[in-house]
């Protein structure tokens, strides 16, 4: 296997060889790169002082332009880091032919352009279009921690019967180069349960993440089949694992979260082994036959732009079976990951206060979807003991310094409306505790989807059963739409908490004016 | 000819759609037998310490 692939490595090199010769960059401003692009499309990557922060297709990553020549713009990540001095330069990733190699400057800086995070660490754009520590500048005792969690996580796998391998970006490394990609930023692994349909195996990768919690490891569910473990390395940086869940359905390997193919058995199990920095790994019977249906038939070749093309059968299987415990919430974790530890402006919304008015002292307040947490400290500072809900908990940071600074009765919880486990063990959890309690659900049921409003209904219904009283506000459409919210018809807030044996109490409709900026519709309701 | 491959289309579209919602049906499956096994089981033991026990460990884990 390895001379043929060799020699084929070799017939690559010369066709690209061929090819290049006509490519040349025509100019490089803030703008971005102006290629002359000739033959086969194919990967360049772009240095600055000697070090590759980003590559891009020749054609794929550029457009036309009227001179009939074509440009790479600065991917949006990159800008702000472009005001200063640098050594650029642009060479085919594959075949070392620099077409550009000049000192430059863009934007008005005077010192050296440096990709460098809040830590200090170098940076450049992974495969996924962000920018994180990659593997090609960390050394490597920097990496020995990451290999040892891979042993530690694959043994820990292995008394639980399940043989895990590495998978993707980190098999690939290792069994074409012997070491991490580049490029890469993370290290995954597969494994392939020996259950047969989604439902078992999501319910086994829920058991796995259990007893990976349990031996201490930060973990984050990204779908039914497949979580991160979190790696802390030597330098203080934290490295994702990603433990990717597969299963055989009548001769099909499904492997999260872009492999569904024809393939046997006997090319995984029982596992051979691959080098990765000089350390021995599981790896499937057959990488080769793995790595194809990973990458394509192409997969020898370096990419360090690579992007999956999966069919869509398979994404519409992964979609449906193991996806939507997640609704928005990417897009949520990026607002807050900016102003979640911003100060709070003063004050509180007019349904928190409302809730206030007609509360009694030391009543519980449930602040679902809470956000950054402003109403719930404004109601800890008068009293009320509030719990902060939110599937982004990190949104209420900035809150929750304060109120303990303060001594204020505010928690915040993790509720995840998408994800029932997550709201009936909450549910759970709460009905074991006594007292009066009221609901506060401010732009909450339209931020989420029909199974997180049936969720939050399920929700209310038990905390509040009693005589608690939910508060909620809706955008209705008009005005000014805020962050993350999707009109919702009040009416139809009140026909589901009817539904849910609650009574509505009101009912009203706030048109956007001099202070509000958007129209509100606004429900409260109780359960008996 | 073109009348019948519109049903012919509009039928495939909604077999999709079944499809799909069956699909569906393995996450919340798996959801309801984890809460079943983890919460539900530790719960009818009525032993107070490890039912608190029981919710505190698998909220750990979500």
């Amino acid at each position: 296997m390895e001379s043929s692939a060799a020699r084929r490595w070799a017939t690559i090199r010369g066709r690209i060889d061929g090819l290049v010769r006509g490519t040349r960059v025509t100019s490089v401003d803030e703008a971005g790169i102006e290629v002359i692009a000739s033959g086969e499309d194919r990967v360049v990557d772009v240095l600055f002082d000697d070090r590759r922060i980003w590559s891009f297709w020749l054609r794929r990553d550029t457009h036309l332009l009227p001179n009939g020549h074509r440009r790479a713009p600065w991917p949006d990540r990159m800008r702000r880091f472009l005001d200063g001095r640098t050594h650029l330069v642009v060479r085919e990733h594959v075949a070392e032919k620099v077409h550009f190699d000049e000192e430059l400057v863009l934007g008005t800086g005077e010192g050296r352009i440096a990709f460098v995070n809040k830590r200090g660490l170098e940076i450049s754009l992974d495969k996924s279009g962000r920018f994180s520590p990659t593997f090609s500048v960390r050394s490597e005792e920097q990496l020995v921690p990451l290999l040892d969690a891979m042993d530690v996580v694959i043994e820990m796998l292995h008394d639980l019967g399940i043989e895990a391998f590495p998978a993707y970006g980190t098999l690939l490394g290792a069994v074409r180069e012997g070491t991490f990609l580049g490029h890469d930023s993370d290290a995954d692994l597969g494994y392939v349960s020996s259950y047969a349909t989604p439902a078992e195996m999501i319910r086994e990768s829920f058991e796995l993440q259990r007893q990976v919690t349990e031996r201490g490891f930060a973990t984050h569910r990204y779908s039914g089949g497949a979580f991160r473990i979190d790696v802390a390395e030597a330098d203080g940086s934290v490295r994702g694992l990603d433990l990717f869940g597969g299963f055989f359905d009548a001769g099909r390997l499904y492997l999260l979260g872009e492999v569904g193919v024809p393939f046997e058995h006997a090319w995984l199990y029982p596992l051979g082994s691959c080098t990765l920095m000089g350390r021995e790994f599981p790896a499937p019977a057959h990488p080769d036959r793995l790595l194809e249906a990973m990458y394509g038939p192409n997969w020898r070749v370096p990419d360090p732009a690579y992007k999956f093309e999966t069919p869509q059968p398979v994404i519409d299987r992964f979609n449906a079976w193991f996806r939507g415990t997640t609704v928005w919430r990417r897009d949520w974790e990026r607002e807050f990951a900016l102003t979640g530890g911003r100060r709070l402006r003063a004050g509180a919304s007019g349904l928190a206060r409302r809730l206030a008015e007609e509360s009694a002292p030391g009543t519980h307040v449930l602040d679902v979807g809470a956000g950054r947490a402003r109403d719930a400290l404004w109601l800890a500072r008068r009293g009320f003991p509030t719990t902060a809900y939110d599937y982004v908990p990190r949104g209420a940071r900035g809150a929750m310094r304060v109120a303990t600074a303060d001594g204020l009765p505010l928690e915040s919880r993790a509720l995840n409306l998408t994800e029932w486990r997550s709201m009936l063990a909450e549910t759970a959890r709460l009905t074991r505790t006594e007292g009066p309690r009221v609901i506060l659900a401010r732009h909450l049921l339209d931020a989420t989807n029909q199974v997180g409003r049936d969720a939050f209904l399920r929700f209310a219904r038990v905390a509040l059963r009693g005589g608690g009283t939910l508060y909620a506000d809706v955008w209705t459409g008009e005005g000014e739409p805020g962050f993350g919210l999707r009109p919702f018809d009040p009416d139809r807030l009140a026909e589901l908490v009817e539904l849910h044996g609650g009574s509505v109490l009101s009912r009203e409709r706030l048109a956007p004016g001099d202070k509000r900026s958007r129209g509100l519709g606004r429900v409260v309701a109780r359960w008996s | 000819m073109s009348r019948r491959v519109t049903e012919l289309e509009q039928r495939v579209g909604e077999l999709e759609d079944e499809i799909a919602e069956l699909r569906r049906h393995h996450l919340r499956l798996a959801e309801l037998a984890d809460v079943v096994q983890e919460l539900l089981i530790p719960m009818a033991g009525r032993d107070e310490t490890r039912i608190a026990e029981a919710i505190e460990k698998f909220q750990k884990s979500l």
